[in-house]
């Protein structure tokens, strides 16, 4: 037994979740999934700008407020609903402060992806995730995590049956209302061997406000399965964002995912990959544009634990005004995973001169056959295109948001998904006062 | 050139090897004589590549059975770098890359081992820069190349001129070409070809071992070897390396009769 | 890993010796008292006293950091002699009279110290646990008005100086062991290069801990004035003990307009044998405050020895155009742990700073690279370029990086670049293909990645670092 250190922010907050009462559940291992995290969170507490992994990212503002969860979710206009969907077909899943709405979800496709949401979480369903949910994101020390898994009133899991392939992407939309309250959406995403699918995960609010999002989607990648993933963060410009990522990869699967942070006040994102099995691959891609006094703060760890992986990661970020951008890139290369090869890139631009970036890309090897390599610069638009845009008859303000697009674009062109790619193409010229 | 007095270079019997305990080489047998030059051909996987390492000496591989002389002999006793001293050398077919050691370097330490082992006189650098722009030319190689480090960042074209440079500058006894033809266009095959056609003489001898036909339409072998499930199962001269090419690999075992009516 | 090749790396330790000196050896233990007998015992004034004191009082009150990549049993602090000095003979008139079983030692060690000062014109200030034996050249520095000699003298005949710059870079209160070192320092090297001097030679000083158990806290003080420049040579070797050794020196260098200080280190204490057993700990804090205009500080570094390694040498870049410059090897082998690097702060406008690590793991050894890159929201135009490249050396060691970035002025340019290579079988018989063995393989992969940081060093120090690691890591690769 660890020592409990009891946080009083914890303490109230669970005290204010019991009052609420206990939302019931049908799966006995979720209700010892649950009770195991509460048990945990006894140990744990917010961390602090003294921890090493929180060194930059101050969130003791956090404490100001005790959001409550959403009881009963308002729904906006049949206009702004639309206004966040995709146009191509998809499955899509809808949720608003942190609740399931069947009501604004549809399934387009042939009937062969499981969707189930927790609260009827049976049969085939449950079957099929129990080894999986809860058991790929680690709560043991990550307090968020713990709090997420604790509540998990509400969330979805996606299973796509071995060597089916789903053409149209599946789009998780999480909507704030703009209300100040809390919503802990849970997502597991189980692809089985030599399945594919693209999942868009993207965090939207309908109106301003302060309010706290704390998710957890885990995703298992079985053996030559293929996951695309795509997540937006769009939250509203006061709110927390706290996430965490937790993805398996088995033997020669392959994830790629693009990973966009754009809103919220202070948002914290955690990516774990476990390339568990041997071969496998992952393509992690980021960006990061924030203004104003936006803090951003992506941490990836990738994990080589079996031989013959590969990773690729490229992670930009573009800080503006009295913004402060934060990048921590973990590799890990565990022993006899030999035959790794690693490759992490992360560039970081400063607009103004107010704006502030922390880096802190690492590599830790244990096995002697492997290449890995990881490259970090911070710096201005490069002098040299910027001359040659003025002459070439380009304002130098316009030059420099041309450059600062372009920055930007390379992630976003690794966006697969057309009508979103657009629009978020739309977004950072508008961001950056190209249009 | 096959001349049956000449002298038996490499004579190999029942040569069985292991890597990580699986048997690869299971019983081969070939005798190689001075001026003659063998091709050793066969699908992915059939050992012949393993073949080329155990000659080498490469200490992934273990000799569990057989003999292995080489002019008289025994190989199994000699440390890899002993075999090259006594004028064994292997083009690889993956070079290594060596971060750090300048080519010239590296080639020069080479030479001069090479040389001191032969009681022949070392050269010091700047001697050896003349003399090997001297052999670059034959390879038609950029000179730029020496400043750079072993292999780094050369295209596979490159590695493989390298590695022929290597075998003209330490002028060994018998040469073992690796699939030395692989990754390499038309035009770089022919250069390659023609380097180590000028390098070839009655005193030493050569083992092309390769998958294609296409090599040895430049290098004309005396002796073509197929091998499969690491034992050699045909002998005959160049024409089998056509009728391989035209028939697949397969041909061999549904057409017995014509190859055995090859010469 | 083959034979031949851990063969080639576990050879004994050839520095493993213990020199019998009769040495005045002070209780173990370390309270105020303790700390009032060495400032007596060394004849101080009052305020360095009281230096001593406030430092220790803070000490007390600090915890052992823990956040390093290194593990070791918790040090006893009270286990330790903070005092140890050879008795005091007659006064010696030249090397003659020098203890000849101490020159036996030197001998032993491939440094016949009159010999190499006279021939590689290298002033040598032995230092022999703690306290300065023999120092030659001084007559020929002072000509040029520099100044070097053992802190302790310094403290005698240059107070002022002393008093003026002691702890200024590196305050007594900095970090856990260098308010152990700022309490309980014994010797060390002053040197003070004076406006406008170029200093002649490059000043040396060998530092030998001898004594079982007899912690060592050197203090070096090093200042050039306005256009001053000097390149310092510091080199250790060790003899072998089974009981750990605590190392914990401090070394602050200040660099005025346009100064100019080179710091060189050859670090080979001893490792600990094949299990991991015995060894120095060095946890060492180094720092240079590159003060004026267009000042630079420059250390380079080969770490071989020593069970733990922990230092960062440091600069702050505070003079506007300002360099920092940190060119690092570190090799481990067995047993051994390095956890090392720099911090770079910039301060000032268009300082520069470059960054040079090179990381050799062996045997079951870990090797850490830790680095801090600041850029201070004054620092505009600041630059830093930073390469860190790990080499392993069979399965069971491991190579980390950890590099800080933290920018907070959008004018800087930050460069890091990180990657891994290995001496492995192929490379080996590649060579072995081409005729060359093993040793001379790996002497020249070796070189060939170190050859940035060695190009940094003294050539007689190169030519030493070279043997050094070939001669660290015969045996491990093949």
């Amino acid at each position: 037994m660890s020592t409990v250190i009891w946080d009083d922010y914890l303490e109230k907050l669970i005290e204010s979740w019991r009052k609420e009462g206990e939302p019931s559940r049908t799966v006995s291992y979720l209700n010892r999934l649950r009770a195991n995290a509460l048990s945990r969170i006894e140990s744990l507490r917010l961390p602090t700008i003294r921890d090493e992994e929180w060194r930059f990212t101050d969130i003791s503002s956090l404490r100001n407020t005790l959001f409550p969860r959403a009881s009963t979710a308002s729904l906006p206009g049949l206009d702004s609903q639309k206004s966040t969907f995709l146009d191509e077909p998809t499955c899509r899943l809808v949720f608003v402060d942190g609740q399931y709405m069947p009501g604004l979800s549809g399934l387009t496709d042939d009937g062969s992806i499981i969707v189930c949401s927790l609260s009827e979480l049976t049969g085939i369903c449950a079957s099929k995730t129990e080894q999986y949910l809860g058991q790929l994101a680690d709560f043991q020390d990550d307090v968020f995590v713990a709090l997420n898994t604790a509540l998990m009133h509400d969330g979805i899991c996606i299973v796509i049956p071995a060597n089916v392939s789903i053409t149209v992407p599946v789009h998780i939309l999480y909507i704030t209302s703009g209300k100040e309250v809390a919503a802990y959406p849970r997502c597991l995403l189980v692809a089985e061997s030599e399945a594919e699918v693209t999942i868009v995960e993207e965090y939207v609010a309908w109106q301003e406000g302060v309010s706290l999002t704390n998710a957890v989607t885990e995703i298992y990648v079985g053996e030559s399965a293929r996951v695309n993933h795509i997540r937006v963060q769009r939250e509203a410009s006061q709110a927390f964002h706290i996430a965490n990522n937790s993805t398996f990869v088995a033997k020669t699967a392959h994830y790629d995912s693009v990973n966009l942070a754009l809103g919220a006040r202070i948002s914290r994102f955690d990516q774990k990959i476990t390339l568990a099995g041997e071969g496998a691959e992952c393509q992690i891609d980021g960006l990061a544009l924030i203004a104003d006094r936006q803090l951003a703060d992506t941490h990836t760890f990738i994990d080589h634990a079996s031989p013959h992986g590969r990773s690729r990661q490229l992670h930009k970020c573009i800080v503006d005004e009295s913004a402060h951008g934060v990048f921590s890139g973990e590799i890990m290369v565990r022993p006899h995973s030999q035959q790794t090869d690693a490759r992490q890139l992360n560039h970081n631009l400063l607009l103004s001169e107010k704006a502030r970036m922390d880096t802190k890309p690492q590599l830790e090897i244990f096995a002697d056959d492997v290449k890995c390599a990881h490259g970090a610069t911070v710096g201005q638009l490069d002098k040299e295109s910027l001359f040659y845009l003025q002459s070439r008859g380009f304002a130098e303000e316009v030059a420099r948001n041309l450059l600062t697009y372009a920055f930007g674009g390379e992630i976003i062109n690794r966006v697969i998904v057309a009508s979103l790619r657009q629009r978020l193409e739309e977004y950072i010229l508008v961001r950056t006062r190209i249009s | 050139m096959i001349n049956a007095n000449s002298k038996i270079l490499l004579e190999v019997h029942d040569l069985h090897a292991t890597v990580s305990g699986a048997e690869i080489l299971k019983g081969v047998d070939i005798t190689v004589r001075s001026g003659e030059i063998h091709a050793i051909m066969g699908l992915n996987g059939s050992g012949k590549s393993t073949f080329a390492k155990v000659l080498a000496g490469h200490p992934s591989y273990e000799v569990t059975r057989g003999t292995l002389l080489f002019d008289g002999q025994d190989l199994s006793a000699l440390a890899p770098e002993e075999r090259a001293r006594a004028g064994i050398f292997l083009a690889f077919q993956y070079p290594v890359e060596i971060p750090g050691v300048a080519n010239n370097q590296f080639l020069r330490l080479a030479y001069n081992t090479v040389q001191g082992q032969r009681g022949e006189e070392e050269l010091d650098p700047l001697e050896f820069d003349d003399f090997v722009r001297e052999k670059m030319k034959l390879l038609k190689m950029n000179p730029d190349f020496l400043d750079r480090s072993v292999n780094e960042g050369f295209s596979g074209g490159e590695k493989k001129r390298n590695e022929i440079l290597q075998m003209a500058l330490l002028e060994p006894r018998l040469a073992l070409l690796d699939e030395t033809d692989s990754g390499l266009d038309i035009d770089a095959l022919r250069i390659v070809a023609n380097g180590v056609n000028q390098l070839s003489n009655k005193d030493n001898a050569l083992i092309l071992v390769t998958h294609y036909q296409r090599l040895l339409d430049y290098i004309v072998p005396d002796y073509v070897h197929v091998m499969e499930a690491g034992r050699i199962i045909r002998t005959s001269g160049k024409e089998l390396a056509q009728a391989l090419e035209t028939h697949g690999y397969d041909w061999i075992h549904t057409n017995e009769q014509i190859t055995g009516a090859l010469p | 890993m083959s034979a031949a090749l851990q063969n080639l790396v576990n050879q004994p330790y050839k520095h493993g010796f213990v020199t019998n000196i009769e040495s005045d050896i002070a209780p173990k233990g370390l309270n105020e008292d303790i700390i009032r007998l060495i400032s007596s015992k060394k004849n101080e004034p009052e305020w360095l006293l009281t230096f001593r004191l406030e430092a220790y009082r803070r000490w007390l009150n600090m915890i052992e950091p823990t956040w390093q990549n290194v593990k070791y049993p918790k040090i006893n602090f009270q286990n330790i002699s903070y005092y140890s000095a050879p008795k005091p003979k007659k006064k010696l008139a030249s090397m003659d009279e020098v203890d000849p079983e101490l020159l036996r030692t030197f001998e032993k060690l491939g440094i016949p110290m009159h010999e190499r000062a006279a021939l590689a014109g290298v002033a040598v200030d032995v230092i022999f646990d703690s306290v300065s034996v023999a120092t030659t050249y001084k007559e020929k520095l002072a000509e040029v008005g520099i100044i070097f000699c053992s802190i302790s003298e310094a403290v005698q005949r240059y107070p002022e100086l002393i008093r003026q710059y002691l702890g200024t870079v590196v305050p007594p209160g900095d970090n856990y062991y260098a308010a152990l070192n700022s309490a309980v320092f014994t010797d060390g090297s002053f040197c003070f290069i004076p406006k406008g001097v170029k200093c002649p030679m490059d000043l040396s000083t060998y530092f030998r801990i001898n004594t079982e158990e007899s912690g060592q806290f050197e203090r070096t003080l090093i200042i050039a004035e306005e256009g001053a420049s000097v390149s310092y040579l510091e080199g250790c070797t060790a003899p072998r003990f089974d009981t750990n050794q605590l190392h914990a020196a401090v070394v602050e260098l200040i660099a005025l307009d346009d100064a100019d200080i080179k710091y060189s280190t050859v670090q080979n204490w001893y490792a600990g044998d094949e299990n991991g057993v015995g060894g120095i700990y060095n946890f060492v804090t180094k720092r240079g405050l590159a003060k004026g205009r267009n000042s630079r500080i420059s250390w380079t570094q080969v770490e071989t020895g020593s069970a733990i390694t922990w230092k960062y040498p440091s600069c702050i870049l505070r003079g506007e155009n300002s360099v920092g410059e940190f060119y690092s090897v570190a090799v481990t082998n067995h047993h051994q742990q390095a956890d090392t690097g720099t911090k770079m702060i910039h301060i000032g406008p268009n300082t520069r700073s470059t960054i040079v690590s090179k990381g050799i793991s062996a045997g079951q050894s870990n090797s850490s690279y830790r680095g801090l890159v600041r850029i201070t929201p004054t620092a505009r135009n600041a630059r830093n370029y930073s390469q860190c490249d790990s080499m392993l050396i069979g399965s069971q060691c491991g190579a980390h990086t950890f590099p800080y970035i933290q920018v907070q002025n959008n004018s800087a340019q930050v460069e890091h670049e990180a990657s891994t290579s290995k001496i492995g079988e192929d490379q080996l018989f590649y060579f072995a293909q081409r005729g060359i063995d093993a040793e001379e393989a790996v002497s020249m992969i070796i070189n060939g990645f170190c050859k940035e940081v060695f190009q940094q060093l003294p050539l007689e120090f190169a030519v030493e670092a070279t043997k050094l690691l070939s001669f660290k890591l015969e045996g491990s690769v093949g």
